[in-house]
């Protein structure tokens, strides 16, 4: 009898416990891992984006979190260097047990990130990487069909993208003969330039040569002085953002005047840019996936917002897009009905279709990709030191400036 | 002829700065017998100081260096009193975990610039940032210039230093033969301590007039640690003309090859040539000289 009744109280208090256990595993915080450079060379990016995604956390959290629970970010630093982001991935995934990976900022470092997620089945919403294998199932040895087995997703246009509406620009307005690709030598310039060589010729632009350089590069003379030897219309340019100022600064210096000076997004919107090229920014065109201004709802909200807060000149189009991928976190995880599991989590990205501030996504299959957002790119151009949206022409605040007479803007 | 004579022309001027990075590590390497592998993060250190005098007090970069050259020289000195002498002296510790001592003190100081600074790029905008001269058809930039011109004068001055003045000669002394050095009444420790800190002082007036050519961030140190390392190994270990003429076959030989060749393999070129001297010319190109 006695025996009886302290086993029923064992029992009783186990269920208690239990219990406990159970309903304080519920209401704690669900942990999303975001890989990001917060060191190394390319910890200025990784930092911004950062920033974003506390934002998007802090409104998020404000608003009620996920369905009652608190939303968290676990960030893991890859300096910029594609094994220390495999490791950090790993670490992600296996330590902290996370059932979402998002971030990926360089080409190299995501592509690498995502053959771990995709090994150990966690889906990875990238937002910055743009090297078009990303998500391309061909590269992890699927098929376009094997979508219930790709965990990649992503949030961004491809690189090959990025120059789509730089591309209606230039065939419909510069109508250039002759282009030069100069471009930095990792994953993102080597491949941009390369989809950039195909899309010009067909639009029957001549390219009269493709030149690398490496990152960091202090004197860019030589590669300057070969370029312009041909005498392009235009120079089309894959920088980050100070190999950008550094080139531009040095072809004022050598008196480069093509047509026009065309940037492929990354370093040529930022400010810094500007900062550092001082009027040898004037006038350069620059291809963009977001900027401030466009007509999207929440776009304009964050730019203010993040000013706000972190102070600054605010951020560009890869603060949006992490932004907008804690945004799609969110989404996500609210339609999980509680069960965080990575396949039900998996199961949600599939069915995202929402507006984000860095515009619609939706991820969709096409030619060789699936699980890829499909957005359509912009064109801004430096004018008398801001940054301005000239193109697609009906939602641009100022006039496209062209031609350009180099000797008046460079004096 | 007028690419030979640009290409030339930015090699060498490049080459002045290669210079005056390899003149400061070879010092430290002859008389310390360590690569000193903070060497660029010195030079990040001073380039923050130049900035910031200029960015809040509006001092010129070039005239910063009367306070950026002091201020690292003190703090290269404490570095070397505090953190590197106690472990020369150790015969028990290798001089391997010295060279960690170095990365050690390079990744603090990175660390402490972000945390001040952010990792936000900085650079230095002066009247001065954008001019350049014409000659013919060959443009030479101002400020690329003045950084030359300053290595030249800074390479002079150090050079009469080394063999001129007393502390020269035991700098010298001391590099070729300490135990030597110390019977002949030189204080080994007090020279190396003053080594250290001389040859960061050189690289921290590299720092203030190299900032309006280039720009700034935390991690800017390691791009030119490896530079200064294979100049310092081109000239020669402890050699000061070695070092002068290493930074000079680098710059024109980064520049050739890059005209030439290909940009994208820029850093290539250098290291090729530093592999040829390395089979070929083991010793480095001090064998030409006896400095």
């Amino acid at each position: 009898m006695k025996l009886g009744k302290i086993l029923s109280a064992i029992l009783a208090l186990a269920i208690i416990l239990n219990f406990n256990g159970c309903s304080k595993k519920e209401t704690g915080p669900i942990k999303i891992g975001v890989l990001l450079p917060l060191t190394g060379s390319k910890a200025n990016f990784g930092e911004m984006e950062k920033n974003s995604f506390e934002l998007a956390k802090e409104k998020i959290n404000k608003a009620g979190g996920i369905n009652g629970r608190q939303l968290q970010f676990i960030y893991e630093d890859d300096t910029g260097k594609p094994d220390v982001g495999r490791a950090g991935a790993e670490k992600l995934i296996t330590v902290n047990k996370v059932p979402l990976i998002t971030g990926g900022y360089s080409s190299s470092v995501t592509f690498a990130a995502a053959a771990v997620a995709q090994q150990y089945k966690v889906p990875f919403l990238v937002n910055t990487g743009s090297v078009d294998k990303i998500t391309e199932p061909e590269a992890f040895n699927l098929t376009t069909k094997d979508g219930d087995k790709f965990y990649i997703y992503r949030l961004n246009p491809p690189v090959s993208e990025y120059a789509s509406g730089l591309e209606t620009l230039l065939s419909e307005v510069v109508k250039p003969k002759t282009v030069f690709i100069i471009h930095e030598s990792t994953a993102f310039g080597t491949k941009g330039a390369k989809s950039f060589k195909k899309s010009a010729e067909k639009l029957g632009i001549k390219v009269l040569g493709v030149q690398s350089y490496s990152e960091g590069t202090v004197d860019f003379k030589p590669l300057l002085m070969n370029v312009w030897k041909k005498r392009p219309d235009v120079i089309y340019m894959i920088s980050y953002v100070m190999d950008a100022a550094m080139l531009m600064k040095q072809a004022r210096e050598l008196g480069v005047k093509p047509k026009l000076f065309v940037g492929a997004g990354a370093g040529f919107t930022m400010p810094e840019f500007k900062a550092n090229a001082g009027p040898a920014s004037e006038r350069v065109v620059s291809a963009t996936l977001w900027h401030q201004t466009l007509p999207i709802k929440g776009a304009k909200e964050y730019f203010d917002n993040y000013i706000k807060k972190y102070g600054g000149n605010g951020p560009d189009y890869h603060g949006a897009e992490a932004y907008s991928a804690a945004l799609v976190v969110a989404d996500v995880l609210k339609r999980c009905n509680g069960d965080y599991s990575k396949e039900n989590i998996k199961k949600a990205l599939d069915a995202t279709d929402m507006m984000t501030p860095f515009g619609p996504v939706k991820f969709t299959s096409y030619g060789k990709k699936i699980h890829q957002n499909k957005m359509r790119t912009y064109v801004v151009q430096w004018i008398n030191g801001e940054l301005k949206l000239v193109w697609p022409k009906n939602l641009a605040n100022a006039k496209f400036e062209y031609p350009i007479n180099w000797n008046k803007v460079w004096k | 002829m007028e690419m030979v004579l640009q290409s030339l022309v930015s090699g060498l001027l490049i080459g002045g700065l290669y210079a005056i990075l390899g003149i400061g590590m070879t010092l430290i390497m002859g008389v310390l017998k360590i690569i000193n592998l903070a060497h660029g993060q010195i030079l990040m250190v001073s380039m923050y100081i130049t900035w910031t005098l200029w960015y809040y007090l509006g001092i010129d970069p070039y005239l910063s260096i009367f306070i950026s050259v002091p201020v690292i020289f003190f703090l290269a000195e404490a570095i070397s009193k505090y953190l590197l002498n106690p472990l020369i002296e150790k015969e028990s510790i290798l001089p391997e975990n010295q060279v960690l001592m170095t990365v050690g003190i390079g990744m603090v100081l990175v660390e402490l610039a972000r945390s001040i600074f952010t990792s936000d790029y900085r650079s230095v905008r002066t009247a001065y940032s954008d001019k350049v001269w014409h000659l013919g058809k060959i443009s030479i930039s101002f400020p690329l210039f003045v950084a030359f011109a300053f290595s030249l004068v800074l390479t002079a001055a150090m050079f009469y230093l080394l063999m001129k003045t007393d502390l020269g000669r035991s700098i010298r002394a001391a590099s070729q033969d300490k135990i030597a050095a110390t019977l002949m009444g030189i204080s080994s420790e007090k020279i190396t301590i003053f080594t250290y800190g001389l040859g960061s002082a050189l690289i921290a007036a590299a720092g203030s007039v190299f900032l309006p050519v280039y720009y700034l961030y935390p991690d800017v140190g390691p791009l030119f640690t490896i530079k200064a390392f294979v100049i310092t190994i081109l000239g020669g270990m402890g050699s000061t003309i070695g070092a002068i003429a290493g930074g000079l076959v680098l710059g024109i030989a980064e520049t050739f090859g890059a005209t030439y060749i290909s940009q994208g393999y820029r850093d290539a070129f250098g290291l090729f040539i530093f592999l040829v001297v390395l089979v070929f010319l083991p010793g480095g190109l001090k064998r030409f000289t006896k400095v």
